[in-house]
């Protein structure tokens, strides 16, 4: 084996290829940095590639990731080694040396075309048969497997000179060999992610005897697309579908039996939720979904609004009770539930004729070994251990971890560690691009001018999102009748790596010079199209997608027929639009490389200071007199560490460092520009003079709010307080709160709410810290905690079921029947109903503590949404790009976000935002030069009879009159808005990629056969 | 007149409506399939041809969907949509089209509810409507054509 890159500090390992790995491979390699990225699997992919669909959006992940997936394959930085595992490393942080074995695949990867001929033939040399594929065995994980190879279990094999001949190819090497590869990289990030939990080893739910009784996991195999059933929902047993499927939540988590682990795994709940959705979205009211569990744990980003939708729209039937066992039905392989509930006495006994368990995370056992290999250590989890303000650190510097593997998490929470674990590990590359600048790897574009249209159509099915709902092979089939087309084809998953292949035979086959795609959103996958053309040597703009998913399949769902008939119009427009379209050059300009932060909390000056550590120039604008926002006035984090200390040391490396330009009372009033050439005005206090600042990328870290609304005699009785202020009253008072006897609790005030339908997600974790701060003043205080659902997510668990064992009272409250609270002197009574008891209670306390959590900060995100012309939820957060795959960028280019501007968040998770944004913009201002792209006005100047219509319909006054007395639009200043083209008379003005010949053309292609 | 399905085209700048459109579709609203969106970056590129083309060829109503108002992506290019609007509306009473059959209407990226929501409303209008009087026309032209 011979390395490619002998510069031993140019290259970052990435172990692990799931979602987490490739996502940090992908933004270093965006950043030009080289990546060397390790699966000990066949392919890479990951734990979400089984998926059906993902929560918040319910879109199919296939869809999602495989772009991703065969992006990751095309990286020019990215060098990937399946089937490998790292058995050593020496060194230290920029200088290791790294020991990789891989397995032998017994495929040559170059050779392989994944015909499929080897499996046919020798079925028994399977490699993989993931969670009930019972279907015709594969060696390939799932359909748009990268690499797109298969692999052999040459033990099982027993003809080894037959499958050699078998194969057409000649891929197969029947003496392959184990590996052993030594390589220097100068930083390591770990992305090996977690198991999900095997729940046989829970007898009292009968998974692996009762066949009915199915994981989380498995449920998503029965409804994907590409799973053992195609996409049948049918339960195992007697493959009929089912009419009543039950969930039960925390199989295996937040328990304290032989088998359980105590911490919560943070998905679980979301998933259940959105399994229950898709079941009823496809099955309406044939099945019944029900789902029993102990606290709705929604506490991400818009989640509650989900949960909330799961019950009113969808009607799925939740029950608070965790169930104890599962008991099988008399011959039927139908199953029991015996359950009790609070407003109910006795117990309830129900059939289903599926159980679907929730099972969670599980560290994996080959973390153990690997932790032993790199020398970090794990925490009592077993997962690793990282710092409170160093939250993708390790023990060991150099190695950054991400994903699941850190702790149980979600896909976006996942992708913005990633990213923030890229952006530490590219600190130990030296500064500047990559040593071997990879030449421009795009074939010369092919010249269509003049020559008569010859368009192919491929139209995607996307698993079961298009083809469940409209006929594609209707659509195929009429396409084909359609002038200038000379092939049209179905897709299957049309943004898989083969299915692009295919695509660019086809233009090469048949000689096409412009394609339509029956596809998802161009919003989403245009770029991906582009590019896949522009490989095969055609000019990118010569691509035209008809959005038959989003705006045909998923809208017309009700009628097969209209979806059907509605996609044929939409591939017709755009075959008679592409057909009108023409080659189109980029433009581009020089990059600015500084960078404008605006906001000086946490997640501000934690992305200003790594980005200034990578040598970026940075202004950090804030808007009041003083740097640390919120964190600046809370004293302790859940672990106890001195957030004080924490923000002042943080504060004086940025005001001290030579590249970061600190401005406070800073306002926003103007902003213009592209992302690499921003110009942001500001008028600057305390005299308001006005400044612009010239800035290539913006960082949105605004903060938000406290919380303080005027209920439980908050700000009007001195006993009640918020848990913010209470934090600072156990620092500052200790001697006063050692006299307190009784303290109450209220969650959820003003969060949860139809003003506020969030979850504030911190208050939990906040009360429980203080809860037990309080204990640990004075261990005799009464405490109680009235609650929704306490939602301690991941080890934050831990303190809670600490907060119950030192005596904390814990007391669910309905949100429609909420304490009542009542002046009692210098103290408060506070009332409320124990549902256990059924019976009313008093508690006279010295302290009520309000968790009130945090709030956007509407006035402000409305002005800066206002000015830089971003999108906001509905509850005044700061909307990003993509949920689950972009969830620090916004979008509009060159603007990326951390901190609680983004949705309620606390500190650790601000610092990992920080970091990931830091990340992400390092990777967009690697590139040299701004590409404008092509969408930009022309001035045909013959036709031009200097009206000033364009002039003065400009919003941003580009175009002006020349010397020749014509219209002069500049490419690097217009905006590409096509106000101008509208407004002249004479028709002098074109928008490029949007000329009015394809627009008509487009109507035409519709209305066509009205007559 | 009872099957009387509308063919209505709808164009959508690219930051918002369309966007609401997807929107929509992510969140797997309905509303009428009669409805077909044809994407501009922004509803001020929508040219008085672009409408008067669209009932020429036969479309029974257009809608112009852009950002609302003071959100748009290019500053301005919402109002001045919304202008050239009022603009061809009256076009179309001088030449006898009713001038309810275009309409425009503003939404922001995340109003999924509200694109579908007008969407359905606006197909309502127009079946009551009737179909364009432009068919007529074109129908008898064809017709002709083929005696001819």
């Amino acid at each position: 084996m011979i390395d490619h890159n002998t510069d031993p500090q140019q290259r970052v390992l990435v172990i692990g290829g799931g979602v987490a790995g490739i996502k940090a491979a992908m933004d270093l390699s965006e950043a030009r940095k080289n990546v060397l990225l390790v699966d000990k699997a066949a392919a890479i992919g990951g734990l979400m590639t089984q998926l059906d669909r993902t929560f918040p959006t319910n879109n199919c992940d296939l869809c999602t990731i495989s772009p991703r997936l065969s992006a990751g394959a095309r990286q020019q930085h990215i060098e990937l080694m399946p089937m490998t595992q790292v058995t050593a490393l020496e060194g230290e942080a920029g200088n290791f040396t790294v020991t990789l074995t891989s397995a032998p695949r017994y495929i040559d990867l170059e050779k392989c075309t994944a015909c499929g001929e080897c499996h046919k033939k020798y079925p028994e040399c399977v490699r993989f048969t993931p969670g009930l594929d019972h279907r015709a065995p594969t060696c390939m994980r799932y359909p748009q497997a990268t690499p797109q190879a298969f692999s052999i279990d040459m033990a099982a094999c027993k003809d080894v000179e037959g499958l050699v001949k078998v194969c057409p190819a000649g891929a197969i090497i029947p003496n392959d060999t184990e590996q052993q590869h030594t390589r220097f990289v100068s930083a390591v990030i770990l992305a090996a992610g977690a198991e999900l939990f095997a729940p046989g080893k829970l007898d009292h739910f009968g998974h692996g005897r009762y066949p009915n009784v199915v994981t989380g996991l498995e449920y998503e195999r029965i409804m994907s697309a590409s799973g053992p059933t195609l996409g049948e929902l049918v339960r195992p047993s007697d493959q009929k579908q089912p009419k009543r499927v039950a969930w039960i939540q925390c199989a295996g988590s937040r328990g304290i039996n032989r088998e359980d682990v105590s911490y919560c795994s943070s998905v679980c709940c979301m998933y259940a939720l959105k399994e229950a959705i898709v079941t009823k979205e496809r099955f309406k009211d044939d099945i019944e979904t029900t789902i029993f569990y102990m606290d709705m744990r929604t506490f991400g980003k818009d989640y509650e609004a989900y949960y909330q939708r799961a019950k009113d729209r969808y009607g799925i039937r939740l029950v608070r009770c965790r169930p104890h066992s599962i008991i099988p039905a008399a011959q039927t392989q139908d199953l029991q539930i015996s359950y009790a509930k609070d407003e109910e006495s006795g117990l309830i006994t129900e059939e289903f004729d599926m159980v679907v368990l929730s099972t969670g995370f599980r560290p994996a056992e080959a973390t153990k070994q690997l932790a032993k290999t790199l020398g970090i250590e794990l925490n009592v989890h077993h997962f690793t251990k990282s710092g409170s303000f160093e939250p993708v650190g390790t023990t060991k510097p150099g190695i950054y971890v991400c994903g699941v593997l850190e702790s149980p998490k979600d896909i976006p929470e996942t992708m913005v560690q990633a990213s923030a674990a890229a952006c530490m590990a590219a600190k130990h590359l030296a500064k500047g691009e990559a040593a071997v600048e990879i030449e421009d790897e795009y074939p010369p574009e092919r010249d269509v001018y003049g020559e008569a249209p010859r368009i192919g159509v491929f139209v995607c099915d996307c698993g079961q999102n298009i083809g469940g709902a409209l006929d594609v092979d209707a659509v195929v089939a009429e396409a084909k009748k359609y002038p200038h087309v000379m092939l049209a084809e179905m897709s299957g998953h049309g943004c898989g790596k083969d299915a692009l292949e295919r695509i660019q035979q086809a233009i090469k086959e048949h000689n096409l010079n412009r394609v339509v795609v029956g596809a998802c959103s161009p919003r989403t996958h245009e770029g991906l199209f582009q590019e896949t053309i522009r490989r095969a040597g055609l000019n990118k703009y010569l691509v035209e997608i008809a959005n038959i998913r989003d705006q045909s399949a998923w809208v017309h769902s009700g009628s097969r027929e209209l979806a059907t008939a509605k996609a044929k119009q939409l591939v017709r427009m755009a075959v008679a639009g592409v057909a009108k379209s023409g080659p189109l050059k980029d433009h581009q300009l020089p990059m600015n490389t500084d960078v404008l932060v605006l906001g000086g909390g946490v997640a501000g000056l934690n992305s200003a200071l790594e980005l200034a550590d990578k040598g970026f120039k940075v202004v950090l604008a804030e808007r009041t007199g003083r740097l640390g926002g919120l964190a600046a006035i809370v004293r302790r984090n859940l672990e106890g560490d001195d957030v004080q200390a924490y923000v002042r040391q943080l504060v004086a490396k940025v005001q001290s460092h030579s590249l970061i330009e600190v401005v406070t009372n800073a306002i926003v009033v103007d902003h213009s520009g592209m992302p690499g050439k921003f110009t942001t005005g500001f008028q600057i206090g305390p005299r308001m003079y006005y400044r612009q600042i010239e800035h290539g990328a913006t960082v949105l870290a605004t903060g938000s709010l406290a919380n303080r609304p005027k209920q439980y005699l908050l700000d009007r009785h001195k006993a009640v307080l918020t848990q913010l202020d209470l934090d600072g009253v156990l620092e500052d008072q200790p001697a006063q709160v050692k006299e307190w006897q009784t303290v109450v609790m209220i969650q959820c005030v003003g969060s949860r709410t139809p003003e506020n339908p969030n979850c504030s997600r911190i208050c939990c974790q906040t009360a429980i810290k203080n809860a037990l701060r309080l204990l640990d003043l004075n261990p005799e205080m009464r405490l109680f905690v009235l609650y929704r659902d306490m939602r301690t997510y991941g080890f934050s668990e831990d303190a809670y079921i600490e907060a119950r064992r030192r005596g904390v009272i814990f007391v669910r409250y309905a949100p429609e029947t909420p304490p009542q609270v009542a002046e009692a002197g210098n103290q408060v009574t506070v009332s409320f109903t124990d549902p256990i008891l059924r019976r009313p209670v008093e508690v006279t306390a010295d302290r009520l503590a309000l968790s009130t959590g945090l709030i956007a900060d509407e006035e402000t995100t409305e002005d800066l949404a206002a000015i830089f012309h971003l999108q906001r939820t509905e509850d005044g957060h700061f909307l990003e790009e993509h949920v689950k795959l972009k969830p620090v960028d916004m979008s509009v280019p060159g603007f990326f976000m951390a901190g609680s501007a983004h949705s309620p968040r606390n500190i650790r998770e601000s610092i990992t935002q920080a970091q990931a944004v830091a990340g992400r913009v390092q990777s967009l201002l690697a590139q040299k030069t701004i590409n404008l792209g092509a969408v930009v006005a022309r001035v045909e100047g013959e036709k031009c009879a200097t009206c000033l219509a364009c002039v003065r319909a400009c919003p941003y006054n580009v175009p002006f009159i020349n010397e020749n007395r014509q219209s002069e639009i500049d490419p690097a200043k217009c905006h590409g808005c096509g106000v101008c083209a509208a407004e002249c008379p004479a028709k002098a003005i074109q928008l490029c990629h949007f000329e009015d010949e394809p627009i008509l053309a487009k109507l035409e292609g519709l209305l066509e056969r009205i007559a | 007149m009872e099957n009387f399905e509308p063919v209505i085209v709808a164009f959508c700048c690219h930051y918002c409506a369309y966007t609401a459109a997807d929107m929509a579709g992510s969140m797997r609203l309905s509303y009428p399939a009669n409805v077909k969106i044809v994407r501009v970056p922004c509803s001020g590129k929508v040219d008085t041809i672009h409408m008067m083309k669209a009932l020429e060829k036969g479309a029974d109503g257009v809608m112009v969907a852009g950002c609302l108002e003071g959100d748009c992506h290019f500053k301005s290019g919402n109002t001045k949509a919304a202008r050239r609007v009022v603009f061809v509306k009256k076009l179309l009473e001088e030449i006898g089209i009713e001038a309810e059959r275009l309409a425009m209407f503003t939404m922001s990226a995340g109003m999924g509810t509200r694109f579908a929501q007008v969407a359905g409303e606006f197909t309502e209008q127009i079946r009551k409507l009737g179909p364009n009087p432009v068919r007529a026309g074109l129908k008898a032209r064809k017709a002709a054509e083929k005696v001819a």
